[in-house]
């Protein structure tokens, strides 16, 4: 076999089923967003921009814009500073290798959950009568806490079961990346006295800046997929408190009437955002990481 | 003195930190023995008479079953092939694509950008159309986006980590692009290749939105146990808990593989 023809038929497969389906579901979406059509009935007509408008004077497309991007901000922050203080806590303490892979297997554990089980998990210890949480709180006298039906505490708890997800495994990633570093700046600083957390301010997390980087990056995709965990445990609600826009298009596009055209018009939108943000920022994080 | 207070703070501290990661699945262990009554108590109990019958109620019934099925078909079939197409191409990207290769890994990375629901909802019509609609084959299709580009992005530095003198050996003896490959390549990367396969797994396993959109009747097992609680009156809480508890044994029984990854990619990762 010669060379081309093992590229072409190693790739061409893999590359032509990728295309076409990412072609068939953005044709798609453009395709109905323009027209009027819902699940109910099979006719149809070309609306042109009237889905786009309408979405521009919808104001839960707005508060479900807003609950997305506070959603992103809020799990990568805490996901990275979780990992970070974690990560050199027990770099500093645990130095005996069996311990660290200890914690490090019981770190991993909750990645590796499906979120779905992840949010009856946390349902379950959230709820106000029988959750362990609320039983813990009333020890200390405060509750029973509404964790996920208060609509001021709902996004937060439902953010708190992803940082819990994502913010252990990071650690455990940062912590293997931070054996690796050579000892020799972190030695020099422990010559000139330095505090253990001047070392890691100004020593390590430095020399860790591309990774960290490319993990917020990671963890910054992965949130946009939150749909199941908040599915699974608010179902967007209280009211509207938690509902972000992946839950908002389901909602609109398969519960309430299958209005697939206005749904299909707003998935168009998140598209071309998260596309366009994330081939910047991914393009410029690697520059910056480099 | 202050010394043993702070080490021992510390190692409070860990303790507390290990509770808080597999404390609420070991909770839900737990629960899955109990019986409600034990579960509806105000204070939480730790000892209890087990009962199996959560399990037993979850594996009698159909739905449930029919959804571990399901689940079991899709994801083998996708995982399979995503691998089978997949892998080849990530062999290429690393070996023979020198100055498109970016570019086509970028493009197979950006479909991860994507959101699923802009998946989902055009796929719901189109299946409509085409009379697949709640059919596994059309949950395969579409998982194939995840697994195929799932496998190229890990496989590529799997393969770009085999000692390039190998396959320059194999090539002056005269060996083909598809023998270098196959006799020397795969085989030396094929313990990354496994890790990444069982990552593969994983997301494909635990996915819930296009499951729920594209074949809510033949329904795979996280869309069936994220139904649960509308069995009946009362919320079920041990039957939810076994569920949650078969849902999660798949994925945890490769735990240890997970870090053996962690561990190599790490180290050849920083240079």
């Amino acid at each position: 076999m010669k060379r081309k023809t093992f590229v072409t038929l190693s790739l061409v497969p893999a590359i032509g089923i990728l295309a076409s389906l990412a072609l068939v579901s953005v044709a798609g979406a453009v395709w109905f967003a323009l027209m009027n059509r819902t699940l109910r009935s099979s006719d149809y007509e070309f609306v042109g921009a009237y889905n786009f408008l309408r979405l521009l004077r919808d104001k839960r497309f707005f508060n479900a814009l807003e609950i997305s991007a506070i959603w992103e901000v809020v799990t990568v922050t805490g996901t990275l500073v979780l990992a970070v203080l974690l990560a050199v806590l027990i770099y500093e303490t645990v130095k005996k290798p069996l311990w660290r892979n200890l914690i490090c297997f019981a770190f991993l554990v909750p990645v590796l959950l499906p979120r779905v089980a992840a949010a009856f998990i946390w349902r379950f210890l959230y709820s106000p009568s029988l959750g362990l949480i609320n039983y813990l709180c009333g020890l200390v006298g405060i509750g029973p806490v509404e964790f996920l039906a208060d609509p001021s505490l709902a996004l937060i708890s439902v953010a708190i079961v992803d940082i819990w997800q994502w913010g252990l495994f990071f650690t455990v990633i940062l912590l293997k990346l931070m054996e690796t570093l050579p000892r020799d700046p972190i030695e020099a600083a422990m010559l000139d006295n330095a505090r253990t957390w001047e070392i890691h301010a100004y020593v390590t997390l430095p020399m860790l800046k591309a990774p960290i980087i490319s993990l917020a990056l990671v963890k910054a995709v992965e949130s946009l997929r939150s749909f199941d965990l908040i599915f699974v445990m608010t179902g967007g609600g209280p009211g509207t408190a938690t509902e972000t826009l992946d839950l908002y298009a389901y909602q609109m596009g398969i519960n309430m009437g299958g209005r697939i055209s206005y749904a299909s018009a707003m998935s168009i939108l998140l598209l071309i955002v998260t596309t366009v943000v994330f081939t910047i920022i991914w393009k410029a994080g690697k520059k910056w990481a480099a | 003195m202050g010394r043993l207070i702070s080490v021992t703070l510390t190692r409070a501290l860990l303790a507390l930190l290990i509770v808080v990661a597999l404390g609420p699945i070991l909770w839900t262990v737990l629960g899955a023995f109990k019986e409600l009554r034990d579960i509806v108590t105000p204070v939480p109990k730790l000892l209890f008479s087990p009962t199996l019958e959560n399990f037993a109620t979850i594996l009698r019934n159909p739905t449930i079953r029919d959804g571990l099925l399901h689940s079991v078909i899709v994801v083998s079939a996708s995982v399979i092939i995503g691998a089978a197409l997949g892998i080849p191409a990530a062999y290429t990207l690393a070996r023979h694509a020198r100055n498109w290769g970016d570019d086509v890994q970028f493009f197979v990375l950006s479909l991860r950008f994507m959101p699923p629901v802009a998946i989902a909802i055009p796929f719901i019509v189109i299946y409509l159309d085409l009379g697949i609609y709640d059919t596994l084959f059309g949950l395969i299709l579409v998982y194939l986006i995840t697994t195929i580009s799932t496998v190229i992005w890990l496989s590529v530095p799997a393969f770009e980590r085999v000692p390039l003198n190998i396959e320059e050996a194999a090539a002056m003896e005269g060996c083909s692009p598809f023998e270098i490959f196959w006799r020397f390549a795969l085989p030396v990367a094929s313990p990354s290749l496994f890790g990444a396969l069982v990552f593969t797994f994983v997301l494909v396993w635990n996915e819930l939105l296009l499951a729920l959109t594209l074949a809510a009747q033949n329904a795979t097992l996280p869309v069936v146990a994220a139904s649960i609680t509308s069995l009946g009156k009362e919320v079920p809480w041990g039957v939810i808990n076994a569920a949650t508890v078969l849902l999660v044994v798949p994925p945890l029984v490769f735990i240890g593989l997970l870090m053996g990854l962690l561990n190599t990619s790490v180290q050849s990762g920083r240079k």
